[in-house]
Parts: structure tokens; sequence; C-alpha cells
């Protein structure tokens, strides 16, 4: 047993570099030990952001390939094939032989039982799997050939303890690696990984990256819990922040409490994304003016923490200079000035796109028998942040920053809050706005947004979709469903191309309102297997109703979805499938004319009394219900037919003799059949 | 490259240095790793890279060192000298070195060194920064190195400069000098700034230079004969590209360039007016390297 460990000593690689490398060696890794059936303990890779590190313990010194017969190709198959296997395999004709199999005649190779020492395998294969890793982006430097993340300076590799020498590029790899990252002038030999690690440990440096994790977590708790302080620690500064330090150490600081006054939105971004601070807030979730920072070293006379902290202040009091500016900045005499910002070529200015919002949203204030005039106030000056200074700085606050304006020059709460809304949702994880104002803007931008797009072709591809217009299509999806809205979109969407045109913009795409309908359906497709609802099920409540009932849809397949494998589920699909495979059958054999409803004249004892009796049960329940069907109900009332259905399979034989008795009986099945699919189109759904 | 750099002596706080002593001692040290040291491009210009000691030697396969401090000007940054943190005129230290060492970490370290900044007592830090400039049609990979929290400087290794692969690869530095005096003098504001050592502050060098021309970029700059002039620099340019002159040609790039920026500052361009200018102004300049690589041949 041996250890293999691999030290890769670059300039600062960037956090998701690293990850990306510590993902793909391991699985590089472990893949060529499988492939030789080369046996291993315990397999990890680590990082800093200058080390990267891959590490093999207990694995096999050498591995015992077994004999074995290798197939070549057909004796009659043309020369060059035989020439490639000879190749492939580095043989000689003289080792092939011919045998015959059932299919023909073939050559074959022994192959003899070979040893292969690990030391062989890693020196051949190591260089060949270090220049195969996909960066997302990589660099060369100097003159070099090599292309890494960042610069390349040192390899370390040993094995069994042992330095394991092998070129690549311009670079040998060694048993020793920098120990000063700053400098690169002192080398220091390792053995094993354990020395190595524990020679950092003492310097302070900590290899492994799930263990600066949990050191940052644990001592950004223990101070704002000292503090009396609460942390909201989102997990991609968290991982982004552990894979940028080697030495952590957590100090805490202050920005001035006078900016305390402005956006808490504001704050966060600036010390989140600018800066990559955790901030806090006190016991009553008020945003304070300590955050906390991790150094990448000891802050020995102080200087670290007031750099910080005057950076954060330099930063605010910027921001705090456009606010200021901003918040009173008439919205409404800026209207105008959204002319000179060109919303997309082809599309129109952002003025041309609120004036189309402002008609859209006024035909769904109606429908959802809201304010039209505040909807139209809300569309018409919903992006004027776009041209402010403080969006300008901080472009990911549109948005939130105009229902700031908004409410700092008195509009309604519900116009404000709409406007700080009106991005959402922003994913499948993401809020969905609950107000009906904000739902209505909401709705309008991106219905306007995805006419408008898919009118001049801009349409997403499998892989591409660089204006989001899928997010825009759940975002939809996400705002009927979730607020148990349902709207005749098809509408909408005429509505809008309408708009377009009678601005004097002619659509390439005359296809836009059943390309964009499918769009939707399959949004809705993609949020529905993310609720888990069985496949055909979807299809099912797809294939049953058109866009103009995507709530429907949704609702129809949740409350089938939740029974299907219950006594409720299976009573349904077993009665259904019951009647429909012998329709099918005989509709399949024969050209049979079954008319829509049955003559209970000739029908021959009760259990087609009852049957007919029962189906005009359902269909009048199905009639009487309004729009607030309960689904779960019905689902049991269909569930309920199954004693009689059953009863009738029982004891009535569907293939009379005489065709008219038979014909009848098949009228009445598919009665029943139709009636079922009152609900959702049953033949889609599979037996379980 | 001498390998020994004279320590300064630390003191217990960030080290004081005047604004023209920081670039005098980086001049100094930067001209002892060997850089020719040139003076600023006589010409307005929106950063260090502009200058063409930077975008047209970083081309081709001759080593090149250099440094020098060049004024750069961001129109649309003016702020009439009321912001404490935003010029539109400020001050850039460019160090280019083609092929970059490969102890160039260890050289810029020690260049932090003499302007007072030591990387042991402060937490420096290599945060990804892709570079792209569409005007150059440049791109490359680096870092902009944070020192605690503040960016202090670019980092960059040229991957691409007016639309043509780097090789060999240079490196960039770009200081940000007013940034690196603000935290070495521990001042707020940057007309606080000393200049030298005799009390002369940044607000008496450029206080009214920033009014005045905040003034002129965002108010009075006349528009109407700015495009004008873009156009008949283009046009220019073109017909010296036509006679293969390069340097020239190139001097009416940055010229336009910044005909552009005041335009944009005006705000007078809208978003598919934007694409466009840039377009040429990068077409010109892939001319002009093209041109100006081969008459290195």
């Amino acid at each position: 047993m041996a250890e293999f460990f691999l030290e890769l000593f670059s300039e600062e690689i960037p956090p998701n570099l690293q990850k990306n490398a510590r993902v793909f060696f391991l699985e590089n890794f472990q893949k060529l030990f499988e492939e030789k059936n080369l046996k291993f303990k315990k397999s990890a890779t680590y990082s800093t952001p200058n080390r990267l590190i891959v590490l093999f313990e207990g694995i096999g010194k050498e591995v015992r390939e077994k004999s074995e017969e290798i197939k070549g190709p057909n004796i009659n198959a043309p020369e060059k094939a035989l020439d490639g296997f000879l190749r492939s395999n580095k043989i000689t004709k003289n080792e092939v032989y011919k045998k015959k199999i059932e299919k023909g005649e073939f050559y074959f190779f022994k192959k003899s039982e070979k040893i292969i020492k690990t030391l062989d395998l890693l020196e051949k294969n190591v260089p060949l799997i270090l220049d195969k890793i996909p960066w997302k982006k990589s660099m060369k430097w100097g003159d070099f050939e090599m292309e890494w993340g960042r610069p390349l300076k040192s390899i370390l590799c040993v094995f069994d303890n042992k330095s394991l020498p092998f070129k690549f590029y311009h670079l040998e790899s060694s048993n020793n690696t920098f120990i000063d990252k700053e400098f690169e002038e002192k080398r220091r030999t390792f053995k094993n990984f354990k020395n190595y690690q524990s020679y950092f440990k003492k310097i302070g440096i900590i290899i492994d990256q799930n263990s600066r994790k949990k050191l940052i977590e644990n001592a950004l708790h223990k101070i704002s819990k000292r503090k009396n302080l609460k942390l909201d620690i989102s997990n991609k500064l968290l991982s982004e922040v552990v894979d940028l330090v080697e030495q952590p150490n957590i100090l805490s600081c202050k920005f001035d409490q006078k900016f305390l006054e402005i956006p808490k939105e504001i704050l966060i971004v600036t010390m989140q994304y600018h800066q990559k601070y955790f901030h806090t807030f006190d016991q009553k979730d008020n945003i304070t003016n300590e955050f906390f920072i991790v150094a990448n070293s000891k802050d020995t006379k102080g200087f670290i923490k007031l750099g910080n902290e005057r950076v954060v202040d330099a930063r605010l009091n910027d921001a705090r200079f456009f606010w200021e500016k901003n918040k009173s900045q008439n919205l409404i005499k800026q209207i105008s000035k959204l002319k000179s910002i060109n919303y997309f070529q082809g599309l129109g200015s952002y003025f041309d796109k609120v004036q189309r919002m402002r008609k859209l949203g006024a035909m769904i204030s109606d429908k959802m028998l809201i304010s039209k005039d505040k909807v139209e106030l809300s569309t018409s000056i919903c992006k004027i942040d776009l041209i402010s200074d403080i969006v300008n700085e901080f472009p990911e606050l549109q948005g939130i920053m105009g229902g700031y304006f908004a409410n700092s020059q008195g509009f309604d709460k519900d116009i404000s809050l709409s406007i700080s809304e009106h991005y959402l949702p922003t994913g499948i994880d993401s809020r969905v706005p609950r107000k009906p104002y904000s739902v209505a803007l909401a709705l309008t931008d991106k219905m306007d947004t995805l006419v408008g797009f898919f009118g001049i072709n801009q349409k997403p591809t499998s892989s591409k979709d660089p204006y989001a217009l899928r997010r825009s299509a759940l975002g939809i999806i996400r705002l009927l469903l979730e607020n148990k809205k349902e709207f005749k979109i098809s509408d909408l969407i005429n509505f809008s191309i309408s708009l377009y045109k009678n601005q004097g913009f002619e659509f390439k795409n005359k296809n836009v309102q059943n390309e964009l309908s499918l769009f939707l359906i399959d949004r809705l497709k993609f949020y529905m297997k993310e609720k888990n609802i069985r496949h055909d099920i979807i299809d099912a409540s797809i294939n049953s109703f058109s866009i103009d009932h995507i709530s429907k849809m949704f609702d129809k397949a949740l409350a089938l979805n939740k029974v299907i494998i219950k006594d409720v589920g299976n009573d349904i699909i077993a009665s259904y499938k019951r009647a429909s495979n012998i329709l099918d059958n005989e509709l399949r054999n024969k050209e049979l004319d079954l008319s829509n409803s049955t003559d209970p004249a000739i029908f021959k004892n009760d259990y087609e009394k009852n049957l007919y009796k029962k189906v005009r049960e359902l269909r009048k329940y199905f009639t009487n219900i309004n729009k607030d069907e309960d689904y779960q109900v019905t689902l049991e009332n269909l569930a309920g037919a199954k004693a009689t259905i059953a009863e009738f399979f029982d004891n009535v034989i569907v293939n009379d003799q005489d065709q008219s008795i038979k014909k009848n009986r098949l009228e009445l099945l598919q009665m029943l059949c139709k009636t079922f699919d009152n609900y959702i189109n049953f033949s889609n759904i599979e037996s379980t | 490259m001498p390998k020994k750099i004279k320590k300064i002596k630390k003191k217990n706080k960030p080290i004081f240095q005047s604004f023209q002593d920081t670039i005098l001692n980086l001049q100094k040290y930067w001209s002892k790793q060997g850089c020719v040291i040139v003076q600023p491009y006589d010409m307005e210009v929106g950063a260090g890279t502009f200058h063409p000691a930077t975008t047209l030697r970083s081309l081709g396969p001759k080593p090149w060192k250099v440094a020098y401090v060049q004024p750069s000007r961001r129109p649309t940054d003016g702020r009439y000298g009321d912001n404490p943190n935003r010029l539109q005129h400020y001050y850039q230290f460019q160090v280019l070195i083609k092929p970059s060492p490969k102890e160039i970490k260890k050289l810029y370290l020690n260049s932090l060194n003499v302007i007072g900044i030591s990387h042991k007592d402060h937490d420096i830090r290599f945060v990804e920064d892709d570079w792209e400039s569409p005007t150059l049609g440049a791109a490359g990979l680096g870092w902009e190195v944070w020192c605690d929290g503040m960016e202090i400087t670019q980092f960059t290794y040229f991957q691409q400069m007016a639309g043509m692969e780097c090789k060999p690869v240079s490196v960039e530095l770009t200081y940000g000098l007013e940034r690196i005096c603000m935290f070495t003098q521990q001042k707020k504001n940057v007309f606080d700034l000393l200049w030298n050592n005799e009390g002369i502050q940044y607000r008496e060098v450029f206080h009214q230079a920033e009014k005045e021309f905040s003034a002129y970029n965002f108010e009075h700059a006349n528009t109407e004969n700015l495009f004008k002039i873009f156009d008949m620099l283009e046009l220019e340019a073109k017909s010296l590209i036509e006679k293969k002159i390069s340097l020239p040609a190139y001097d009416q790039c940055l010229k336009a360039s910044h005909v552009f920026n005041i335009l944009d500052a005006r705000g007078v361009i809208s978003v598919a007016q934007r694409a466009e200018y840039i377009g040429k102004i990068r077409d010109i300049t892939k001319s002009v390297a093209e041109i100006w690589v081969n008459s290195q041949k």
C-alpha cells in the first residue's frame, strides 16, 4: 500500500476554477484507477488559492492485468481493419491467430498476464490528466505554451514516499514545493501528505477547504453570538470566501452609523457582493453597522481592520451621494428621458416599452379587478430607476431602487411595492410577489418582453438564452400558479402583439402566439417536474387543456399526483383502463361507428342500468360544479364509481352476439370514459 | 534583474508618502528592474493601457519593459470636484513587461514596499478580474489586487490585443495612484492628498480643473461639432491606414476615443450607437496594430 500525492502550485486561482479543478481531478484519477482495477482506501482533493492537491491513500503498488483473449476483425474484413487492430494493441501480425466463432471467423490475440506498476501508470497518466483539465477560462504566460487557470509554477508529485518525476510542458515534477506564496523563494521537500498538511498547519495555513469552511462558519457564529447580532450567511459568499483565503482570520468591523439611513439593500450589496463581507442584523432584524470580514492573515498592527472600514465608508459615501441626489428627482418628469435608452434593436426604447406596458397592464388590471389607474401609473414609472446614478452603480438593485424612489416621493404603497418587486421571481427558488398590483406589473413586464423577443426571433436555443427568456416565462407560470390566478394567456399575447404593431414594430415572426404558448407550456412542464409530478400526469394534463388554463392544468395534475398511488388513484385508473381497453380493442379491430349516447331501452340488466345511472350522476356533477371545483372531491367521486363499474364488468359481457346490444354497451363505456376525461385525459396515464 | 531589493524600514502605520514621491519611487524601482521609463503620452487617453508603449509594444515577439505615469481621463466620472473619491482626470502608474517574468509577483510586492505598503502588515489579496477592453479589442486574465479590501492595482496577463493573440504574453500592472496615496496618507478625501512635502495639496493642483472639466464634459461640450470631429478623425485614420502609417493613425484613434467619451458623458449616445462607435474605434485599432506588427519584422 502506498500514497499518491500531487500538489500543483500556481499564482492565485479564482474560487470557481478551484472548485471545478477539485472535482475534475478527483473524478479523473478515480476513473484511471478504476479502469486499471487499482484499489485505494481514500481519495480527496483540496485547494487553497495557490495550491491544488490530489491525494489517494492505500493504493496498491502494482496491479495484475489478467490474461485475456481479445477479438479482432473478421478475417474477411479489409486489411486496414487488421492493421488498426495490431496498432491499437501494439502487436505484430505473428501474434494473432484465426478462430471460428458463431458469427464467423475472426482474428484473435492472446494478451498475456502482465503486472503493471502503479508508479509507471502514474508517470504516464498524471501529465495526460493534467493536460485534459477543462478550465472555464485559461491563460498563457511568459513565452510558454502551457495553458492553466493562472500561471502554474511548480509540481510536487510523490508516490510511496518517493518523488515521482515527470515532465509537463516546461515544468518538471519533484518532491518539493514553494512554501512562501508571496515571493516563491523558499522550497521544502515533503515525503507524504501528512507531513505536508501538518507543516502548513504549523504556519497557520489550512489546506483542506472543508476545514476552512467549518472554521469560518463557527467563528462567524461565535462572534455574532457574543455581540448579540444575527447573521444571514449567503452560501455563495461563504464558499467563495473559503476559496479566497488560506489562513482565515475573522475581524469584526464597523462603518459609520450615519449610513444606516440609506436603503439596506445598498448596504448589503456593498458589503456582500463588492467587498465579500458578512453583514449583520440586530435582534429586531434591523441591519446594523457591524460587519465581519475574513482576512487572509493576522492583523498584527490593526491595519487590516482599519483599511477595510475605510473602504466601506468610502463606498457608502459614494452611494449615499447618489441616493440623496436620485431619490428626490421627480419620477413622472423623467418619463420622457426613457426615450434616450434603447430597450432592444427592433423593440424600441424603454419609453416605447413602458407605453406598451401601460396598455397591457390596463388589460390585466381589468381581469384582476384592481385599479386601472394605479397599474397604469406603476407601469409608467417602473423603469425610471434605470437612468439613476445609483442603479448605474448597483445594477443588481434595479426595481428595488425604483420602489424606494416611488416611496420617498409619496406614491401609493401598492405602487412602490409593485415597482420594487416587478423583476421577481427571478428563478425557481426566488420569491414570488403576492400583492395584486405587484403580480400585475410583474406579469405585464414579462409578457411584453417575451412577445417582443419572440417577435424578432431572438428565441432561446437549447444552450443559449442570453436574454433570460426562460426565466421570464417561468416567472409568468409561477406568478399565475402561486397566486391561484387564471388568465386568458392567448388574449394577453394577442393584445401585446397588437401593441407592438401599433407602435410600428413589424415582427418577422408571424407565429408568435403559437410559439410563445408552447414555450410557456414547456416552462409549466419544467415547473411541474420540479414539483415531482409524474411525467404521464404532466402530459395528460397538458394535452387536456389550452394555454388559457395554466392554473387548471397544474392544480388538476397536482391533485391527481397526490392520490395516484393511493386507493383513490388506483380505483380511478383501474376502472378507466378496464373500460378503455375494451373500447380500444374493439375500435382497433373493426369499423365501428359509435354515437355519443347509448340507448337505455335495450339495456338487458340492472348492471347496465346502474352504470348508466352512475355515468349520468357523474355528468351532472361535472355540469354543476362551478369555478371552485374541489379537485380532490372530483377524484373521490370518480373513484366512487368503482363498485358499479366492477359489477358491470363482472356480470356483463360487452361482446354480445347481437351487434346492436354490443354497440350499445360499447357506447355506454365510451360515455363512461368521456365523463372521466372531464377531469383530465386519463388515457395518457400509465397504470401502476 | 537584480534579485535583492533594499527593504525599507517598517514603522507602525502605513508609511506616509507624498503623491509625487510615490510616483518617483515607483519610477526609480521599475527603472532598477530594467524598465524603460517613458513619459506620459501627450494626448487624452482613458487609461495607461492606451499609451502606444503598451498597446502596440505588447504585440509581436520583441521583449519590452516599460514603466510610466499616465494622466487618464474619464469624462463620465467627473463630479465637479464635489465627490471625495471620483475624478474625471487622475493618474495611473503603468508597467508593462514582455514576456511576463516568472517572479513578477515578487517584483510587484516589493514595489509596494517602496511606496509604503509592506505585504507583511496588510492583507494583500489577488481577486479574480478578467479584463476586457472592447475599444482596443483586448482581453486578459489576472486580478485586481486588494490591500485591506481596497483595490490598488490591476494585474493582468494580456492574452489578446487589437484582436491579435499576444505571443509572448505581456504582464501589465496598473497602479491607481490616488487610491494608493489615500491609503498611505490616511486621507478620506482625494483633494486632501499631499502632493509634495511642502504642504501642497491635490486640491491646489487639480480642484479647479475638476470643476471646469466636469462642466465642459457634462454641459458645455458642443456635441454637434464633436460628432463632426469624430467623423473627421475616423476618415483621417482610415486614410493613414491606407498609406500604411501606423503611429499617426493610432493617434487619430486615441483622439476619436476621447471625443466619444465626451459625447458619452454628454448623454447623447444611445445604446445602439454606442456599440457602433466602439466598433469603429476597434476596427481602426486592429488595422493600425496589423500595420505596426508588420513594420516590426
